[in-house]
């Protein structure tokens, strides 16, 4: 098998976390015997690459993060500039998110299959897991324990050839936490959470607090 | 204050918006985005972490959401592809983010952003085209779930009435 994967992140190849996650999956699709090629949305140079790409890949798979309860605008710009298929495609999609339950995708994967229709295309599934926001934070064995799952997805798709199946199903781990864990992670927002992210934007060279209003 | 902002180049829209707007006297302000440059969002999360509240991208997106962050109500008139809103209209959405922080916490049983802001917005859309209306319904009620907003629904062009009966 052979797919076309487009990464559908608005933000650069470097700092993507979709791209990221990409890595270690498309290990898995090596190991499980795949071919792939592998394009940015984020750079526009490559769009004319893409859509011819697009028109002659009847495997595809689309990797975007969730932007405001859909896609990004970006990777929405570029597919309406893409003519609707007729050739039997499927497209399947990787959703990865920030926020970490399943339900927050959920409105998002709805569109996902609306637009496979819209384009022509037959859905092949799609992975959804959230807790993804600090994999650009991370390096080496902290970020592998973030992405390295993701390998085993590969891997399954190889065998598979979609996402619909009961392991990618589990993969999106809770659709809501308990109380109890609410409660928790909750307390780490307020304390660890806060303290990182104040962290992070003093490395960044922020001088200002994190809920600054410079509007009022 | 009502904020509407057309995205479309379609200015009948604005036009008899106005019209019963002045008419209801409804304290409101328009903002055409057909000649403005208005980039998508890059997720470069520099209004969260490096310049909080502020938008990297130094275009005319500035103008709108200056005045999001005192609007009671937010319409966007939007052109619709692929059975959604077309791209100039997702972009005022995402293009949105810097009016929410970097903190989080639990709104009933979900994460949302803490919001930077104590002006609550609400979200009406007004479109143009073909949509999955079913689904763009649902979408506006997620999407203002993360404002700690409520919509305020979905109309076609040709339901400018039913909205402006929204507006306050």
């Amino acid at each position: 098998m052979h797919v076309l994967i487009i990464n559908g992140s608005p933000r650069i190849k470097a700092l993507s976390n979709t791209d990221k996650i990409l890595e270690k999956f498309t290990e898995g699709l090596r190991e499980g015997g795949v071919t792939f090629e592998q394009y940015e949305v984020s750079d526009r140079k490559q769009w004319d690459a893409i859509r011819n790409a697009f028109s002659e890949n009847r495997n595809i798979l689309i990797a975007l993060p969730l932007y405001v309860e859909c896609i990004p605008g970006l990777l929405l710009e570029f597919l309406e500039t893409v003519p609707p298929k007729t050739d039997d495609t499927k497209i399947s999609f990787l959703l990865q998110s920030g926020f970490a339950e399943g339900i927050q995708l959920r409105c998002g994967e709805k569109y996902l299959k609306i637009l496979t229709e819209k384009l022509g295309c037959n859905y092949g599934g799609t992975l959804v897991k959230g807790d993804n926001f600090a994999i650009r934070f991370f390096e080496g064995a902290q970020r592998d324990k973030v992405t390295g799952p993701y390998t085993a997805m590969g891997r399954e798709f190889a065998s598979a050839g979609s996402f619909e199946t009961e392991a990618c199903r589990k993969f999106t781990g809770p659709e809501i936490f308990s109380a109890p864990m609410r409660l928790m992670i909750g307390l780490v927002f307020k304390t660890v959470s806060k303290k990182m992210f104040t962290k992070i934007a003093e490395s960044w060279g922020c001088t200002k607090p994190l809920d600054y209003r410079p509007y009022q | 204050m009502v904020l509407i902002v057309n995205t479309t180049s379609d200015r009948s829209i604005t036009e008899e918006l106005k019209k019963q707007i002045d008419e209801k006297k409804i304290d409101a302000e328009i903002v055409e985005t057909d000649s403005m440059k208005i980039s998508p969002c890059i997720g470069c999360n520099y209004c969260w972490l490096k310049t909080p509240g502020e938008c990297s991208i130094r275009d005319d997106y500035e103008i709108i959401l200056k005045k999001i962050t005192r609007a009671g109500q937010l319409w966007v008139i939007s052109g619709t592809a692929l059975g959604f809103l077309d791209h100039k209209g997702k972009n005022i959405f995402d293009r949105i983010l810097p009016i929410a922080t970097m903190y989080l916490k639990f709104v009933g049983d979900q994460m949302r952003h803490v919001p930077r802001y104590d002006t609550r917005t609400d979200i009406g859309i007004i479109y143009t085209g073909d949509p999955e209306r079913e689904y763009l319904e649902e979408w506006t009620r997620r999407a203002a779930l993360n404002f700690e907003s409520s919509s305020l629904g979905v109309y076609a062009k040709d339901e400018i009435k039913e909205a402006v009966s929204c507006m306050c």
